[in-house]
């Protein structure tokens, strides 16, 4: 009896082996999608590389710098993972130029990359003809949420569709003892506000000139003071808890109708829908003012870590080629908040506000990259101080323009 | 007769006299102030999200849920899997014990050295000792991963505990160190001309009247590598991540959502481990065990 | 000859036990001193680069106001902290030793701040304080129309705010070694005292404080090491805020270590750190070698 036991546990073992040794590419991923939403997008990821035949092994790290600094921290130790999340942004310029990341061009060349991606995502993932990243998801940075129960107590009829409309909405909310702005205090926030004034006051011309080539005219322009007045004005519609706040907390304002407005990412919506509201019943939301604003792309991307190992390179491209197909995109979107990083894809089962974005991607001219496209992560760290010591003291607008032409120098 | 008067004095004392009722006032009202955080964290981690949304932080719950516990010890999400923070649990443990029992022992022997034995040296090395207890940890990382992985010790278990043992050095050895200087320099000479040797001493004489201070040491040291998040996510290894960076996963996020009442659950839970150490340790905060030893 | 070699023996002994010591304050310590001073003369990003840019990182940190604030609200912070903690933490240890019932759970509930991952209750103490939700509007609600405690969204006092949650968390602690300290008293002492009629509140300060030396040197090292790398806390409660109104160093430095990436900045603020706790800390331990930190040699 003990003799068959044994025979059939090695079956089983060298079975297991079998199977263990057929199991595909083994990818290590760090990521910092931990919360529910982010958790049930990243597994449609999982799942898909599993299917694709591959063997997902996952390392979340909660925090974006602290998810980055511990795959830098593994590259530099010899012990790197197989992918490595990153915002689509200068972030890992730096590590392209240690030589420490392999490139996916095989993926990126045979897919046709260059065909279906914005200008600004391929800008920063294709450094001197290479693809050294596959990019995930895009987010929209500065939408503007508004509570359709707060606008109705303040009488609103109609969805602001300028700055001097926003503003008049923001006046009535007032009137009617709410907070008119819901805005947590803090540096990331702040700079998320200016973003959304300098798109939809200053224009896309502006923008650029501004964040892209930090040109000094421009920088020290009426237009652009303006623009920085704008900014300060929004900040006497806020509450005085507002400093410190979670930008989760600003959101559960709007949600419980204390609060009107709230110029947040699109991965507000998750907020929402954990409080089960729904967009255009209980909530709405702009992506901008006028027909040809902006629509402002920051994504999140893998960056693949050098290796020579033939097995890890496999896995980097069958990774990069799985999360980059279209049905794939839409089901990680739909969870995260964001919306796919192509447009040919089917929208059927996204929400209205990520709809609206999708079409709006569309429209190429209106494609506009985040500040931290442009700037690297010192120069927009020193842009955010200074915007937000302007928003919480009171500094003259021209000395602001100084230092953020002085900033935004070298 | 003396005794006697002393007896009935002392016996006295125990009434409630303003004097007692002055210190039971002051610790009942610091308890309060030191409670009021814990007890908007119960009540926080008993509400549903919708309550805590209202942000009525006093209120009581309107109804009490007892999920969040359940969702933070075993389904909060924490990337792909949503298996709470219950993961690292064992991992925790299997770091904390080596680290503290290793740090406490060589910051007594490294304490000891330098209060009774003068060599040459060691009171400069202490002192650069004590400035590397001042540099943010995050600034060592870099040098310190290389050094690792020189040793091939980056990323495993051992490393990590070497790590800890590196970063509890300053602290330990100064715990130590002001605990022996107040050790009467008698006892020592006596055993010296008893002939005992450096480890005999150590072992047969300081280890045993170093009751009060082990045990703050070991507060200390269980807490700080039981909450310790940085290093043992950067030099632990994928497989012996410790409890905290489930724990963080929870907490902590960028743009996701944030479930207040499953955080607070979670944060309680994890602060049992070091909370049950304090409760056990209360034994041995006794009188006069020096002072048994001074007499003797 | 067997004589000699056991003398030899013995003296190498304690050399070899505070060997382990040597090797990590050399390596460790030092090495990664001297590693952050290259990187903080170069101009590094992201990994370090071998170039010398000799002091330009160090004028750019002072010509950075975020810097300067983190060091004003440093030595504020720096100067409230330990007092209340020391103040506080002594109370406590005094009046928990007073024989007092229910010591043991009444020692848990000053120390279980320290148990706690400051991430949670730092939000907590955010929510406490915020004018809109916290303490202001409780007891506003209570009737005191006018009271106001709105430090935490004020720019000059929010660093107070960070004070009180951190002396909340920290005293514990201090109560702790101080307690231990207490315990390591001789009886006989507070039976001379009472033999003599002092009152308790003269014993104590005039003949236990000054016993309790090593342990409140012991308790103000750990607190001095507890402010310079204050970071947790204000990540938490004010993220730096309002604005740059609770900037401190160690934050300074952490952001742009990783999201700067511009470890060169980041070290030459951790370099100028360290010599301000050096010029600070120094003298005290000189004086304290020489008056000598050993008691009992008559």
């Amino acid at each position: 009896m003990f003799k068959a036991r044994r025979i059939i546990m090695a079956a089983l073992a060298s079975g297991y082996c079998l199977a263990a040794q057929a199991a595909g590419p083994r990818a290590e991923v760090v990521h910092w999608w931990t919360s529910g939403g982010e958790s049930a997008a990243v597994r449609k990821l999982s799942e898909a590389y599993t299917a694709a035949g591959g063997v997902w092994v996952d390392t979340a790290i909660a925090g974006s710098e602290q998810a980055r600094s511990v795959a830098i921290n593994r590259i530099v130790g010899g012990n790197p993972p197989t992918a490595a999340q990153f915002n689509t942004t200068k972030q890992f310029l730096d590590i392209i130029e240690q030589g420490l990341l392999n490139n996916v061009d095989a993926v990126a060349l045979k897919e046709g990359w260059d065909k279906f991606l914005p200008e600004t995502i391929l800008n920063v993932i294709r450094i001197k003809g290479h693809y050294y990243a596959a990019p995930v998801n895009i987010h929209m940075p500065t939408w503007i949420w508004y509570s359709r129960a707060a606008f109705k107590k303040a009488g609103i009829a109609n969805e602001p569709k300028s700055m001097d409309e926003l503003f008049a909405a923001l006046d009535k909310l007032r009137a009617a003892g709410l907070i008119p702005l819901a805005h947590g205090g803090q540096s990331w926030q702040e700079n998320i506000v200016f973003t959304a004034v300098l798109a939809n006051q200053g224009g896309k011309d502006l923008y650029l000139k501004i964040l892209r080539d930090r040109d000094p005219a421009a920088i020290n322009s009426e237009a652009f003071k303006k623009v920085l007045l704008s900014f300060k004005r929004l900040q006497s519609y806020v509450d005085p808890g507002a400093p410190g706040r979670n930008w989760n907390d600003a959101t559960a304002l709007l949600i419980t109708g204390k609060a009107g407005v709230q110029i947040m990412g699109d991965w507000a919506k998750g907020e929402f829908s954990q409080a089960r509201q729904v967009p255009g019943k209980d909530f709405g939301c702009i992506a901008g003012f006028g027909a040809n604003s902006p629509y402002i792309i920051q994504g999140d991307a893998f960056v693949f870590p050098k290796t020579n190992n033939a097995e890890a390179i496999k896995a980097q491209l069958l990774l990069a080629s799985v999360i980059t197909q279209p049905a794939i995109q839409v089901e990680f979107s739909n969870r995260k908040g964001s919306i796919p990083i192509r447009t040919d894809v089917d929208s059927g089962k996204m929400d209205l506000c990520a709809q609206e974005g999708l079409k709006i991607m569309k429209d190429k001219s209106r494609q506009i990259g985040n500040g931290e496209t442009f700037l690297n992560p010192d120069q927009n760290g020193s842009l955010a101080d200074i915007l937000t010591a302007y928003w919480n003291r009171n500094v003259a607008v021209e000395k602001v323009q100084k230092d953020i032409a002085a900033a935004l120098r070298n | 007769m003396n005794q006697a008067g002393n007896a009935l004095r002392s016996r006295r004392k125990r009434r409630l006299d303003p004097a007692r009722i002055g210190i039971y006032a002051f610790l009942v009202s610091a308890a309060l102030f030191f409670l009021l955080p814990l007890y908007i964290m119960l009540v926080t981690s008993l509400k549903p999200m919708d309550e805590i949304r209202q942000g009525n932080i006093f209120a009581l719950p309107l109804s009490v849920t007892v999920e969040p516990w359940q969702t933070a010890w075993s389904s909060a999400c924490t990337g792909v899997d949503c298996q709470g923070i219950r993961g690292g649990f064992w991992n925790s443990l299997a770091i904390v014990v080596p680290s503290t029992v290793l740090s406490i022992l060589l910051g007594a022997v490294n304490g000891y050295a330098l209060s009774f034995w003068r060599a040459r040296g060691a009171g400069l090395l202490f002192g650069i000792l004590m400035m590397g207890a001042f540099i943010p940890v995050q600034v060592m990382i870099y040098p310190l991963v290389q050094i690792l992985a020189a040793l091939h010790l980056f990323s495993s278990l051992p490393g990590i505990v070497l790590i800890h043992v590196i970063f509890g050095m300053p602290v330990m050895t100064l715990l130590f160190r002001n605990y022996y200087a107040s050790i009467p320099e008698e006892l020592f000479k006596a055993a010296r001309i008893d002939g005992g040797g450096f480890f005999r001493i150590f072992v047969q004489l300081m280890l045993p009247m170093s009751t009060p201070i082990v045990i703050v040491a070991a507060i200390m040291q269980v807490t700080g590598i039981w909450n310790d998040y940085i290093l043992g996510l950067v030099f632990a290894g994928r497989d012996n991540l410790p409890m905290t960076v489930q724990l963080n996963n929870v907490i902590n996020t960028t743009t996701g959502v944030r479930l207040y009442n499953v955080n607070m659950a979670a944060t309680i839970l994890t602060s049992l481990v070091p909370l049950s150490i304090y409760l056990i340790s209360g034994r041995w905060f006794v009188r006069g065990i020096a002072a048994g030893a001074v007499k003797g | 000859m067997r004589a000699k070699l056991r003398l030899l023996r013995r003296k190498f002994v304690p050399y070899a036990a505070l060997a382990p010591m040597a090797l990590i304050v050399l390596v460790g310590y030092l090495g990664t001193v001297l590693w952050s001073l290259k990187v903080s003369l170069s101009s590094s990003r992201t990994f370090p680069a071998h170039d010398f840019v000799g002091l330009t990182q160090y004028a750019r940190l002072f010509g950075n106001e975020r810097w300067l604030q983190s060091l004003e609200n440093l030595a504020l912070y720096g100067i409230l902290f330990i007092a209340a903690c020391l103040v506080i933490g002594f109370l406590l240890a005094v009046f928990i030793d007073q024989k007092v019932s229910g010591e043991g759970v009444l020692r848990t509930v000053f120390l279980y701040p320290y148990a706690m991952s400051f991430v949670a209750t730092g939000l907590v103490w955010q929510w406490l304080l915020n004018p809109g939700n916290g303490i202001q509007q409780a007891v506003r609600l209570w009737g005191y129309a006018d009271f106001q405690f709105d430090w935490i969204v004020d720019q000059d006092k929010a660093m107070y705010t960070i004070v009180i949650a951190t002396v909340w968390q920290a005293s514990g602690l201090v109560m702790a070694i101080l307690l231990a300290g207490l315990r390591g008293i001789d009886e006989e002492i507070w039976k001379a005292a009472r033999i003599d009629g002092i009152p308790t509140w003269r014993v104590y300060l005039s003949i236990v404080l000054p016993m309790l030396g090593p342990s409140v040197g012991t308790a103000f090292v750990l607190l001095f090491t507890a402010v310079v790398k204050l970071f947790d806390a204000v990540v938490a409660m004010t993220q730096g805020g309002p604005g740059i109104a609770s900037e401190v160093p160690a934050k300074f430095i952490m952001d742009h270590l990783f999201g700067r990436a511009n470890i060169a900045l980041a070290s030459a603020g951790s370099i100028m750190l360290l010599l301000t706790v050096i010029v600070l800390v120094a003298p005290l331990m000189y004086a304290r070698s020489r008056v000598g930190s050993r008691k009992g040699s008559k």
